[in-house]
């Protein structure tokens, strides 16, 4: 009669196991405190240079930080637009290269207007036209760079609003308002050591061309590349989890395919979890060390969202297994959960054709932003609340049928007294084990969103004086993605067929018990736990 | 030759005005030499493209440095043009605050070193207070937007996890080093580096022991402050799909003005600190003067037990006694003051006030800026002229403003 690992595993047994999930699911918390925090910003001021009208229009030409300088606080009469452009050298000096490590970058823009008397209002939406143009150069071999390359241009749009409180201020002339800031680009890949942006703003009144804009003091740019610490110690905490994984998925197969029997659907659940893990665990990051793969950014969102529609596909039917919903005797199929399945399946597709709008095309366009057009606003808002929709309807599922399952539970408690020494020991122990495990199901979903919220409340703080090298917001990020890995190594290796048998068993034949007692000629196949047919018998009652 | 006779000159004045006071204020201006920076070398010489040129320009402003302040500036290229901008910002914001009171934070001609403000800094007053803080901000802010800008190579990112901005990396060795860290965990704020950097160059000359130097050193501090706590954070999310999964912040640099306002206001407000506190330590300080108010005692007792607190007031190892003890004793965004000001309605050549006649006044104000105040009850002169104004403005980016002229009819107040 074939159990789960879970049942049959002894008290002793099972406390050693445990405490060595913690001790991993521990290295992953300490692993995180070397590590820098997950990201790191660079703010630039951009450099204001005289323009080359002519030259400009030609794509291949490229204004850096050595030009003819403009002061925007005293102008010379007969400047305009065309004759200026904002210069951003990335990295900020010039010593310093990107690494491969950083693996993406995200550029900000944040304009100081001014407030000059008598022609603003206090409130207002700047509709911004920026044309940018972003080019590459890498360090050479022999020392030197290589002349600046194109790499992308385009005119975009964005706004910007910004405002003056005008009460506070005794004299508003010459005092800066306050703007929101300009998302301006993304990068997925960081492969090359240089990057240049050329900014200009374009005036043209006819085709409304940043007819809003006030007299700007500074034009800043904040970049965002993830941390190569952080990057590195996330690969090897990749690399440590991924064969790991393999080999325990391996195992598990195989002890499901000594059984005679053909797989049951939990047993299809658990090894497609444990194949997603693998999938994300997959270290693909060594990769972009050497190949230029913009679409990391997009397939890593790809790779999280699939695994986390496993985990809650998973969850809703653990819990619908133990529950019951079946006709006797019937193989239970994927299907008997369209229903609850398809909240997964509408929340995890509008959530990936957002992530198609707006990653998938900057990779083509890495200053497209779906936010910028009120359609697109609305498109992106629409995706996102359907996927809201979705994972409450999810939600309610989950805890209506965990909430029967734990109904179920408790009608069978009453009845377990009358029932012999051994028995009843027996299935309280599974009882007990099965409740460990939704607390341990609980206690994750809790942990994640603590340190979530933690990790919210870490980076939103000013520390200034503080010398903590210790960064806790890494730490918790991969305190937390090992505790899912520790999670579902656990889940595969309590729930994979144990091959002991039951101990010998007490046949009764009179009173209720005789419900419970198993006929080795009924091996329902979809009963790959003793709870189940617990709770199966007890909806036959 | 010029500069040389000036020098001369000032050294005379200088020996002269220890002469009548005491021997304790020869060294009152110490620490504010470096002020002259922001005269030396002329604006249009000064293209940020070649630092070399930069250093040759304003290194006729080296004499005046102190030999800490030398250092600094041959260790940090690029450090000299900010300390240039930020001096030149502190006083426009300067004459920009005042512009309606008796003082105006008039400089002088043909400044050099402390004396670019005039005599005034002599006196331990309110306005010597706002000096100090606002220049000591403004090179803060300067040095800061200096590292953003690219223009001191020696900002954070070499130095982040050595904890000593002010040491430049020379020698492969060091670059090497960055750069790794760099790749490692990022470049951390420059207003860090502006902060220690601008704590390093303009306390130089303050040591701390005279009441005078103490107080030059919490208004320095208090200036440095209000630059870092205006910093605003600003964050973006960045995770899966954009989500808040991970979140970065930075700060954001205010604008001068924000804090060129603030000062002011602290001015309005500064700590009347007692004079006598001027013993050899903090310490003495206390055990010579017998507590005259158990609360008070309490107050700055508590003050020392809050931690963060604790922290920011005692870089130095003092704290100013508040000279009415009733009064909480100064915090560190105070300005704190010790002297009197001295009258700024007539012309004193001694201090360098040129006093208040011909000034334009406000005659239906009560403020300060009223001609009651203004004028120093001498009266003033009411004029009506016809003046052509901009108005109906509209603004074209990048640099255009097309207004209307607008002709009006004004009364002017002139104090006589």
């Amino acid at each position: 009669m074939p159990g789960t690992i879970l049942e049959n595993l002894s008290g002793r047994k099972l406390s050693v196991l445990v405490a060595i999930l913690f001790f991993s699911q521990l290295g992953c918390f300490l692993v995180g405190l070397i590590a820098p925090k997950p990201a790191n910003s660079q703010g630039i001021l951009a450099t204001v240079c005289h323009n080359n009208k002519t030259a400009a229009k030609d794509m291949n030409y490229w204004v850096t930080r050595n030009c003819e300088r403009i002061d925007l606080n005293h102008v010379e009469p007969g400047l305009t637009a065309d004759d200026i452009v904002f210069v951003l050298q990335m990295p900020l000096s010039p010593e310093m290269d990107f690494s491969r490590w950083q693996q993406n970058l995200v550029g900000i823009l944040q304009f100081d207007l001014l407030y000059q008397k008598g022609l603003n209002p206090v409130d207002f939406i700047v509709e911004l036209t920026i044309d940018a143009r972003l080019a590459f150069s890498d360090k050479k071999r022999t020392g030197g760079r290589t002349p600046w390359t194109y790499y992308a241009h385009s005119e975009e749009k964005r706004y910007m609003d910004c405002n003056i409180d005008l009460k506070n201020i005794k004299d508003p002339e010459g005092y800066p308002y306050n703007c929101s800031m300009v998302p301006l680009f993304e990068l997925g890949s960081l492969y090359h050591d240089y990057y240049l942006l050329n900014i200009r703003l374009p005036y043209n009144e006819q085709q409304m061309k940043n007819v809003d804009l006030r007299k700007i003091q500074d034009v800043y740019l904040h970049l965002i590349h993830m941390n190569g610490g952080f990057t590195q110690v996330w690969v090897s905490l990749k690399t440590f989890f991924f064969p790991i994984i393999i080999g325990i998925m391996v195992w598990f197969w195989r002890r499901v395919h000594l059984l005679s029997r053909t797989p049951a659907l939990l047993e299809y659940m658990l090894i497609s979890l444990g194949g997603t893990l693998a999938f994300l665990d997959l270290p693909l990051e060594y990769l972009t060390l050497w190949f230029e793969m913009p679409y990391m950014l997009l397939l890593s969102d790809i790779r999280q969202g699939i695994f986390y529609a496993m985990l809650l596909s998973f969850w809703l039917v653990f819990a619908g297994e133990h529950m019951l919903i079946q006709d006797n005797g019937e193989k239970n199929s994927i299907k008997l959960y369209w229903k609850h399945l398809s909240t997964i399946v509408t929340g995890c597709l509008s959530l990936l054709v957002f992530d198609l709008c707006e990653r998938g095309i900057q990779l083509v366009n890495p200053f497209y932003s779906i936010w910028v057009t009120p359609v697109g606003t609305n498109l992106a808002l629409s995706f996102i609340i359907l996927a809201g929709i979705s994972a409450s309807m999810y939600f309610i599922f989950l805890c209506y049928m965990i909430w029967r399952v734990f109904k179920n539970i408790s009608i069978k408690r009453s009845v377990l007294p009358s029932m012999s020494q051994a028995r009843r020991l027996h299935y309280e122990g599974i009882i007990y084990r099965f409740n460990f495990l939704m607390l341990a199901t609980v206690i994750c979903a809790a942990v994640t969103v603590i340190s979530f919220i933690l990790s919210q409340v870490a980076e939103g703080q000013n520390k200034w004086d503080e010398n903590m090298e210790l960064e806790l917001s890494s730490a918790l990020h991969t305190g937390v993605y090992g505790m899912w890995n520790v999670y579902i190594c656990a889940m595969l290796m309590l729930y994979a067929p144990s091959h002991k048998q039951w101990p010998a068993e007490p046949i009764c034949t009179e009173g209720e018990e005789v419900e419970f007692s198993r006929l080795p000629t009924d091996p329902t196949p979809n009963e790959i736990s003793s709870l189940t047919s617990f709770a199966s018998k007890a909806s036959i009652e | 030759m010029k500069v040389t006779v000036i020098f001369v000159m000032n050294l005379f004045v200088l020996t002269a005005l220890g002469d009548v006071t005491n021997a304790r204020s020869k060294n009152r201006g110490k620490g504010s030499m470096w002020w002259g920076i922001a005269k030396a070398g002329e604006p249009n010489n000064l293209s940020p493209i070649s630092p070399g040129g930069v250093y040759m320009d304003l290194s006729s402003a080296h004499g005046t440095l102190r030999r800490k302040q030398r250092r600094l500036a041959r260790e940090n290229p690029g450090l000299l043009v900010a300390l240039h901008k930020g001096a030149n910002n502190a006083i426009h914001e300067c004459q920009h605050q005042f512009r309606n009171q008796r003082w105006n934070c008039s400089t002088r001609a043909f400044p050099r070193g402390k004396n670019l403000f005039g005599k005034i800094v002599d006196k331990g007053c309110r306005e010597t207070a706002f000096i100090y803080a606002i220049t000591s901000a403004a090179v803060t802010h300067a040095i800061a937007r200096a590292c953003s800008e690219g223009s001191i190579d020696t900002c954070n990112c070499e130095t982040h996890y050595k904890g000593r901005p002010h040491v430049s990396g020379n020698g492969g060795g060091a670059a090497v080093a960055g750069v790794r860290d760099f790749e490692w965990g990022g470049c951390s704020d420059n207003i860090g580096f502006g902060f220690t950097v601008s704590r390093e160059f303009v306390d130089a000359g303050e040591r701390g022991k005279t009441i005078r130097e103490k107080m030059n050193l919490h208004n320095n501090e208090a200036g440095r402050w209000h630059v870092k706590d205006q910093m605003r954070q600003e964050c973006k999310c960045h995770g899966m799909s954009g989500s808040c999964t991970i979140k970065t912040c930075w700060m954001r640099l205010p604008p001068f003005r924000v804090i060129g306002d603030l000062l002011k206001d602290r001015f309005d407000g500064a700590s009347h600190v007692a004079a006598s506190g001027h013993h050899r330590n903090n310490n003495n300080a206390h055990q010579n003067r017998p507590p005259k108010n158990p609360k008070l005692n309490a107050i700055s007792s508590n003050s020392i037990h809050s931690k963060r607190e604790n922290r920011r007031k005692h870089k130095y190892g003092f704290q100013l006694k508040p000279f009415n003890p009733e009064h909480k004793p100064p915090g560190t965004k105070d300005l704190v003051y010790y002297e009197m000001s001295p009258g700024f309605c007539e012309k004193n050549p001694k201090l360098g006030i040129q006093g208040t006649h011909g000034r334009l006044c406000n005659d239906t104000s009560m403020g300060v800026d009223g001609c009651d105040i203004m004028c120093c009850g001498r009266g003033y002169r009411t004029q009506e002229v016809v003046v052509f104004e901009r108005c109906n403005c509209t603004f074209h980016w990048c640099c255009e403003v097309k207004c209307d002229v607008c002709r009006t009819k004004r009364t002017i107040h002139t104090c006589v």
